[in-house]
């Protein structure tokens, strides 16, 4: 009897090392473009092409993979995905840590959903002086604040920063360990909405184009498949139009709450934070041009306050990372 | 009552001795490291031999090196010095032809009373069938074949050390090692025990080394008798000091605990054992009045 | 005499026993109850009904209770209408019927999306996971955890080094394991096998280092030698403390879940806690932690059952559900003969 177990979890044993290996396999072109996207209303919109089965319909085979926003990044830099949605300044911060990637296709600007939320009794920047701020240290939020300081006439050594996931901002808040945090929805609201008197002091709206949320895919996937993912970047005016047309807003609403499982008449909310990009604007963005009115300015401006923050030392060309021509060959 | 002629005994005694001998022990000794880098000599020195079909006991004080002794015999000590010999050939490591029973049942918990006799057997490398028909019979010898599917935690003392015989037993030893086997059981069980394990030894071709620290056992049980000293100033180890025959005959009954050759024995042993006894100062200790006590227990 | 609740080191009653038992659950249970509908029991905040002549208050505001009634003294002061409210608790505290609710209609309600996994599919999921991760680190860290018990060999040459590794923390490998095993189920069943396999090695070990030196001594006396003495007193010896060993140590496991379910692809139960927790739906998030402990409870319960039964000679009594293994197990054997 004994024998005959050990044999069953022998069995297993190899089972489980097969299974590892053949999860490490890599990608390869036969297989569907791979793309892992996370919970941000500009991202979620891809469902709505999911559950109508556009991606089919435009011949293009993609596997959406749904993942933390964080875990997300690490399986594109890992190669295990081929593109990941990122904001703009995250896509250097994967180029400098070794990933090239190209920017093909722009969701869309922050337009309100990236927030610093105080505590009560902190209505301004200029009250953050000498407070405690938590936020995840290099990324997105972390460049907002700055952003937000500098406008104010303060530096970085005017607060205290700390470290904290995007996802437990919302509790640090609450907890009282912090005077404000950064954060984006869903974090964001969820702290304004369970720490009293909290109020969002600085929101993506007062530097619109700071944020740009994007499709990155990694440059061989885009150098060996350029036709696939043309058609992938056909399908977002579709979407963009889809959200926008009253007569199915409602209906896109419902489709982007229930990939993040929550009331339709709650994720509504969330929307008019996030601008969404049609191919118009989307090809005005992708001019080349200084500015926070073009991905580049919003870039350069990105690694400059990567390289002053030591996020990262190397020396990157925010141009590198961008690849305009199949927004630019939409109608 | 036990009026079997000396003759007869002495018979007896000088027709075991002509068997051969089988377990010598030569010059054996065994030190202890100590943890501060000295070291104690529990025993020196011993030289004695078991014939065969012989009942010989151990006894001696403790602290005097029983256990180390038959340890050492058992192959589960090395000897700092000297050599035993298995029927003249030099020995060691443990072996089932030195069969032990120990003093704390060391039964398998997880086996029933029968894979426990069965042990051995198949270590052996006895089929399971031969080895199963073998165990049934030794444990029938030791009166437990009601108790064969029963797991160890549901007999009692004395039944626990019966297994430990038959297990021991099974493996057809040469000869049988037994360290104090009685001595947790109440003085009831270990009378019983002690006319049983007599029944066993007549009934089976066995030789026995025995230890015990008490005397009536030593006596009752043993054709001969090692006394083993403690350390003292002049000797500073455990030593053999004497081999003593019992003029017993046997079988042994009970009556004969009051005869006169017995307690002859007996005061003999107690006179080689407790000469040594010094009486020691101690501190005084405190004098506490009983009412005293009493008055806080009511 | 009557029983005494508090002896040393004595089992009480079986009724006593069960009490006590169930106490242990109603009790928190009770405390859980006053805090949350007691209104002044806690209950910090005021959630806003009528913010009256207040510019600051809105309607379902939740406020501080002294910084409401600050606001409200202001806005009397200046001669407008009060502001109406009442105590509330944090959202982070929903109240019992609100997760009794949630734990009841999480299972009812179908998935909104397309293709998404019911709440029992993702639970389920779960326990897959934690089953590959743990039996994984079970089927090799048992053999390496009783090599090192019973060989100093081993033990030197690998515990200073499982010692070592095993204060790293299991999470941190994420980003490793999702380069190595991809980003589906393989590296979350990693860090599981991560977060458990180094524990179980040192308790391993450390169990099989209470192997009773007198049977090991008796076996040899009998002529068991090298590794009959590993496979037939060692192992056998310490099976229950090594199945009660695996039994707590699969409790670590379920620890490891939470974050390993968060890297690669979001899966299983803590997703599903964590998008709750994201939308503030706490309720929810209670009800995904209260089905985890009930998972944990029930399987360490029957485990414990089961033990009883798979080591009769510990003489424990298999209790009634027990006798129902037991009894099954004797059907199966009884068939298998037939055959
Ligand atoms: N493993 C050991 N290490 C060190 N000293 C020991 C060890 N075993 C026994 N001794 C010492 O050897 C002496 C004899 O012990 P032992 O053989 O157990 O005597 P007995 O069984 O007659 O009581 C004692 O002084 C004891 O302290
Ligand atoms: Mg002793």
């Amino acid at each position: 009897m004994i024998r005959s177990s050990l044999r069953r979890l022998a069995t297993v044993a190899i089972a489980v090392l097969g299974l590892g290996a053949a999860a490490a396999a890599p990608l390869t072109a036969a297989d569907a473009l791979k793309v892992a996207y996370s919970d941000w209303p500009g991202w979620v919109a891809f469902d709505i092409a999911i559950q109508k089965g556009w991606y089919k319909e435009a011949g293009v085979d993609v596997e959406f993979v749904w993942m933390e926003y964080v875990p997300s990044m690490e399986a594109f830099q890992a190669g295990k995905v081929d593109a990941v949605t990122v904001t703009n300044g995250d896509q250097l911060v994967m180029g400098a840590a070794g990933k090239s990637s190209k920017a093909i296709l722009i969701n869309d600007i922050s337009f309100g959903n990236d927030m610093i939320v105080a505590k009560a009794g902190i209505t301004s920047i200029k009250d953050l002086k000498g407070k405690k701020i938590g936020l995840e240290l290099g990324f997105v939020e972390h460049l907002m604040l700055l952003k937000a300081l500098e406008a104010n006439g303060m530096t970085e050594a005017d607060v205290t920063l700390v470290n904290v996931p995007t996802n437990d901002t919302p509790q640090t808040l609450a907890s009282g360990g912090v005077d404000a945090i950064g954060a984006w929805q869903p974090n964001s609201g969820a702290a304004l909405k369970s720490v009293p008197g909290s109020k969002a002091i600085y929101t993506s709206k007062d530097v619109p184009g700071l944020i740009y949320d994007v499709v990155a895919v990694s440059t061989e996937s885009l150098g060996t498949r350029k036709a696939e993912w043309a058609n992938f970047v056909a399908v977002w005016p579709k979407i963009v139009a889809f959200i926008q047309d009253p007569k199915t807003k409602d209906e896109a609403v419902k489709i982007m709450a229930a990939r993040v499982n929550v009331p339709a008449a709650e994720y509504g909310l969330l929307l008019p934070g996030t601008k969404f990009f049609d191919t118009a604007m989307a090809k005005k963005a992708f001019m080349p041009t200084e500015g926070l009115d073009s991905v580049l300015g919003s870039s350069k401006v990105a690694n400059a306050f990567n390289l002053a923050n030591k996020v990262y030392e190397a020396k990157i060309d925010p141009a590198a990372f961008l690849d305009a021509s199949l927004v630019q060959a939409l109608p | 009552m036990t009026d079997v002629p000396n003759e007869s005994i002495s018979s007896r005694l000088a027709k075991l001795k002509s068997q051969p001998v089988v377990l010598g022990i030569d010059n054996l000794g065994k030190t202890y490291p100590r943890p501060d880098g000295s070291t104690t000599t529990a025993l020196a020195k011993v030289s004695f031999s078991v014939h065969r079909r012989e009942f010989m006991t151990v006894i001696g004080p403790s602290g005097c090196g029983k256990s180390s002794l038959i340890r050492i015999l058992a192959g589960l000590e090395d000897a700092t010095s000297g050599q035993m010999l298995l029927d003249g050939k030099p020995d060691s490591g443990p072996c089932p032809d030195r069969g032990m029973v120990f003093q704390g049942y060391t039964l398998f918990p997880w086996l029933t009373v029968l894979k426990n006799v069965m042990f051995g057997l198949k270590m052996g490398g006895m089929g399971f069938d031969q080895a199963r028909s073998e165990a049934l019979q030794w444990i029938d010898l030791v009166g437990l074949t009601k108790f064969a599917d029963v797991y160890p935690h549901q007999l009692s003392g004395g039944m626990k050390q019966r297994v430990a015989i038959a297990r021991a037993l099974a493996n057809k030893p040469r000869i049988l090692l037994m360290d104090e086997p009685f001595g947790a059981l109440d003085a009831q069980t270990r009378a019983q025990m002690q006319a049983y394990l007599l029944q066993i030894w007549q009934n089976v071709n066995l030789t026995v080394l025995f230890i015990t620290h008490d005397l009536d056992e030593a006596i009752y049980l043993a054709d001969r008798i090692a006394v083993l000293g403690a350390p003292t100033p002049d000797i500073p180890h455990g030593h053999l000091q004497e081999i003593i025959d019992v003029p017993l005959a046997r079988p042994r009954t009970p009556e004969q605990f009051t005869s006169e050759p017995f307690l002859a024995t007996k005061r003999r042993i107690e006179g080689l054992i407790h000469k040594r006894v010094v009486p020691t100062m101690v501190e005084p200790l405190p004098m506490i009045k009983l009412t005293q006590v009493g008055d806080e227990v009511v | 005499m009557a029983e005494r609740w508090f002896a040393v080191r004595r089992d009480l009653s079986p009724r006593r026993q069960t009490l006590l038992t169930v106490g242990a659950f109603v009790l928190p249970l009770l405390v859980w109850c006053v805090i949350s509908y007691v209104p002044f029991v806690w209950h910090p905040l005021i959630t806003v009904t009528n913010p009256g002549g207040s510019s600051f208050l809105a309607k379902d505001m939740m406020i501080d209770r002294g910084m409401f009634a600050a606001e409200n003294a202001k806005v009397v002061a200046e001669g407008k209408p009060a502001a109406e409210g009442y105590r509330s608790n944090p959202v982070f505290l929903p109240p019992p019927h609100a997760v009794g609710r949630a734990l009841y209609t999480a299972f009812l309600t179908p998935p909104v999306r397309k293709g998404e996994p019911w709440l029992h599919e993702s639970l389920w999921h779960s326990l897959t996971i934690i089953f590959w991760g743990f039996t994984a680190a079970a089927i090799i860290g048992v053999p390496i955890g009783v090599l090192c018990g019973t060989f100093d060999f081993f033990a030197k040459l690998t515990e200073p080094f499982v010692d070592f590794i095993r204060y790293m923390p299991a999470p941190a490998f994420g980003a490793l394991m999702v380069a190595v095993c991809g980003i589906n189920d393989g590296p979350k069943i990693a860090i599981i096998f991560i977060g458990t396999f180094f524990q179980l090695v040192l308790v391993v070990a450390n169990t099989t280092r209470q192997t009773d030196r007198a049977l090991l001594e008796a076996a040899q006396t009998l002529g068991a030698k090298g590794r009959h003495l590993v496979l037939h007193v060692v192992l056998p010896g310490i099976l229950p403390n090594l199945y009660n060993d695996l039994r707590i140590l699969l409790g670590w496991a379920w620890t490891y879940l939470i974050v390993a379910e968060l890297i690669g692809a979001s899966s299983g139960i803590s997703y599903f806690i964590n998008q709750q927790g994201k939308y503030r739906n706490y309720d929810n998030v209670f009800a995904g932690i209260i089905m985890i402990g009930m998972i944990g409870l029930i399987t360490d319960q029957v485990l414990a059952i089961l033990g009883r039964v798979l080591f009769p000679w510990q003489g424990k009594p298999p209790g009634k559900l027990g006798k129902i293994i037991l009894a099954c197990v004797g059907l199966f054997r009884r068939k298998k003969v037939a055959v």
